[in-house]
């Protein structure tokens, strides 16, 4: 009962970073439509940067400040250089942009970082675990659930209620109506990517903080799929729901499955799991359903 | 995009005429030309490092020509063909090495034409497996349950069980003389090239007129709108797990054909890179066309190769590019397919196609 429960709140925690990169990730769909398969990339490039900073001697919180501004800059020029001129094309050819976009981003981090294991050094949180009753959770977990769900609750305010978030649901909602009312859809676009940027960096800062950063950590990104698909593609509420699910998910199949198979079931258990929720509810927990006609 | 306009003055008299394969003596000149280049001329003249270029670009044709099929044809876009691959590779060396081969096989050496042929069959009754999911999802739904593919089939099933059986650790060695084609040992890049022309020239050949059937037009009506192909009576599902079958199939082939080139093979031969590699080929190359999957695979290989052969001047002066050279190539790769997608979309078949039509409609290109 204790491993269950331990199980749980460590999924709860890390779900939580999944849902943050998840959140990027609908953002970029919901309002320009492109379906992006770079995110682990953009998890890697965020955790890169601030752990360079990190061991330049900056301060934690303040290379975390300066990967989120990068990841700013980044996103727009991203979505300047690559994605503007796709406005209107088939969708495989975004698909496959952002595919090229992660072949890309990836070689570069390899040529400068490396492939080698970093480690956050010295350590940014005590390895002193925290006792709650009869819980024992890691300094990290709890501090990256915490940072994640401000993270979230930023986000999601500003796409609410500031004028340039207005301006992205309006986007999201009907783009042609949108632009005749004077939004401008390059701004939309850029800021969606440069959420995506920041939330993916912050993500991944996290990420390699719990076990070391290395290219595995791209693949941790890449778990936003299972994320999205799970909560619908199109839904905020979605992601963030689905981030937790998808974490509590991997755990228990960690803890509880690893005994009957040589390994590996961690990785695989939440690609298993969406390809056998998708032959049963294609459209997500909140996505929204198309009817195709001719 | 197929059909080129022909030269002035060729007239057709016939239907025959009309599906000709080579419909004019300049054309069948062309391909005797070719045949002469690829028989006579490489065989003789290239050296073992062009040989061994030239068995890269067939290996990634036959890849890519399944990855044609489903994307270019039927309109279902997989990211998991490295898995079908894979899913050859393991079973042709499984029956080679495990199966107990009656002598009179192993003599004639009939053991791996036959486990190429199995192969091919369990590699497209895999893919069938995983294309189940088109019958209810398509697009980018689609993408994910062949992503889940990859990393179920390769990155689970075969680095954790397949690999263990027989306990020879990771990677699968072939020992010498076992990949044997009836008198023939293939155990040099001549005998491999061989090898490959001969199953690249048949399975060319049996897609495009697969492509000229029923079901070729039938999966061609699914891509352009698989709402109205279902409209006009055409079993949708059965055609997309046929395409999903014939894809994995030529991936099965691909698979057994490219461990006669490898001493050993493990998982790390067939990584979700090589999958979006294969897209990547047929993008550069042009989708819905088989010239432009030869095209991207030459392009491919050969761009990659003089990268290669660019940077090693440059190692001495900046030592950290050779051992890098892995990364720039990813990133170099990642940047073409960026670059085909934003500026060329229709791929190099489309520049061949624009050529070859300036050239038939000559002088008078109106």
């Amino acid at each position: 009962m204790e491993l269950f429960l331990m199980s749980i709140t460590t999924g709860i925690m890390v779900g939580g970073i999944y849902a943050l990169v998840a959140l990027g990730w609908v953002l970029i769909y919901k309002c320009s439509g492109v379906l992006n398969l770079a995110m682990g990339e953009l998890t890697l490039i965020g955790a890169y940067v601030s752990l360079s900073f990190y061991s330049m001697g900056v301060p934690f919180l303040l290379s975390l400040l300066f990967s989120l501004i990068i990841g700013l800059i980044l996103g727009i020029l991203t979505e300047w250089v690559f994605l503007d001129k796709l406005i209107g094309k088939p969708v495989l050819t975004v698909i496959m942009v952002t595919v090229g976009l992660s072949f890309f981003f990836k070689g570069i981090v390899e040529f400068i970082w490396g492939t080698d294991t970093q480690v956050f050094e010295p350590p940014v949180f005590s390895i002193e675990p925290i006792r709650i009753g009869q819980l024992v959770i890691g300094q990290v977990y709890l501090w990256s659930f915490i940072a994640a769900i401000i993270l979230l609750v930023i986000f999601v305010s500003f796409f609410k209620y500031t004028r340039w978030g207005l301006a992205m649901q309006a986007t999201a909602d009907d783009e042609m109506a949108a632009l005749s009312l004077g939004v401008s859809a390059r701004f939309v676009y850029g800021a969606a990517w440069a959420i995506a940027f920041m939330a993916a960096g912050v993500g991944g800062t996290f990420l390699g903080n719990i076990n070391g950063l290395n290219i595995s950590v791209g693949y941790l990104g890449l778990l936003v799929l299972p994320v999205v698909v799970l909560g619908g593609l199109n839904s905020v509420p979605g992601a963030i729901v689905g981030g937790i699910i998808i974490g509590i998910l991997q755990n228990l199949c960690g803890t509880y499955l690893d005994k009957y198979f040589p390994g590996g079931v961690k990785e695989i258990a939440p690609f298993a799991f969406m390809a056998i929720f998708l032959l049963f509810k294609p459209h997500g927990l909140w996505g929204w359903e198309r009817i195709e006609r001719v | 995009m197929s059909t080129t306009f022909l030269p002035c003055s060729v007239y057709h008299e016939n239907y025959a005429q009309d599906h000709g394969w080579w419909q004019t003596t300049f054309i069948t000149g062309k391909m005797i030309l070719l045949a002469v280049v690829l028989l006579g001329v490489i065989p003789y003249f290239a050296d073992m490092y062009s040989l061994s270029v030239c068995n890269q670009i067939g290996y990634t044709i036959l890849g890519a020509l399944g990855v044609q099929l489903l994307i270019g044809f039927c309109g279902q876009v997989t990211l998991g063909h490295a898995a079908f691959i894979a899913v050859g590779a393991y079973t042709s060396t499984l029956l080679i090495l495990e199966f107990p081969w009656p002598k009179i096989l192993i003599t004639a050496g009939l053991a791996y034409p036959i486990s190429i042929l199995v192969a091919a069959i369990v590699a497209g009754l895999w893919s069938v497996l995983f294309g189940l999911p088109s019958a209810r999802v398509k697009g980018f739904y689609l993408i994910l349950t062949t992503m889940a593919a990859q990393f179920i089939t390769v990155d689970f099933i075969i680095t954790q069980y397949v690999s263990q059986i027989g306990g020879r650790g990771q990677a699968f060695s072939l020992p010498p003389g076992t990949i044997k084609i009836g008198p023939w040992v293939i155990d040099n890049d001549l005998k491999v090239y061989y090898l490959m022309l001969v199953l690249v020239i048949i399975c060319v050949i049996g897609i495009i007129n697969l492509l000229r059937s029923r079901s070729g037009r039938a999966w061609v009506a699914i891509r352009d709108n698989d709402i109205s192909a279902e409209v006009m009576g055409i079993n949708v599902v059965w055609y997309k797990l046929m395409a999903f079958f014939v894809a994995g199939f030529i991936g099965g082939i691909a698979g057994s054909f490219w461990i006669s080139n490898l001493a050993a093979i493990s998982p790390e031969h067939f990584p979700w890179f090589w999958s979006l590699w294969l897209v990547g080929v047929i993008l550069i190359g042009g989708v819905g066309s088989i010239h432009g999957t030869v095209f991207g695979s030459i392009f491919m290989v050969v761009v990659i190769e003089l990268l290669q052969l660019a940077v090693i001047p440059l190692a001495d002066i900046y030592p950290k590019l050779l051992i890098d050279f892995l990364f720039i190539k990813e990133a170099a790769f990642g940047l073409a397919i960026c670059a085909f997608m934003i500026f060329e979309p229709n791929g190099l078949a489309y520049r061949w196609w624009q050529m070859k039509n300036y050239f038939n409609l000559w002088p008078f290109s109106y």
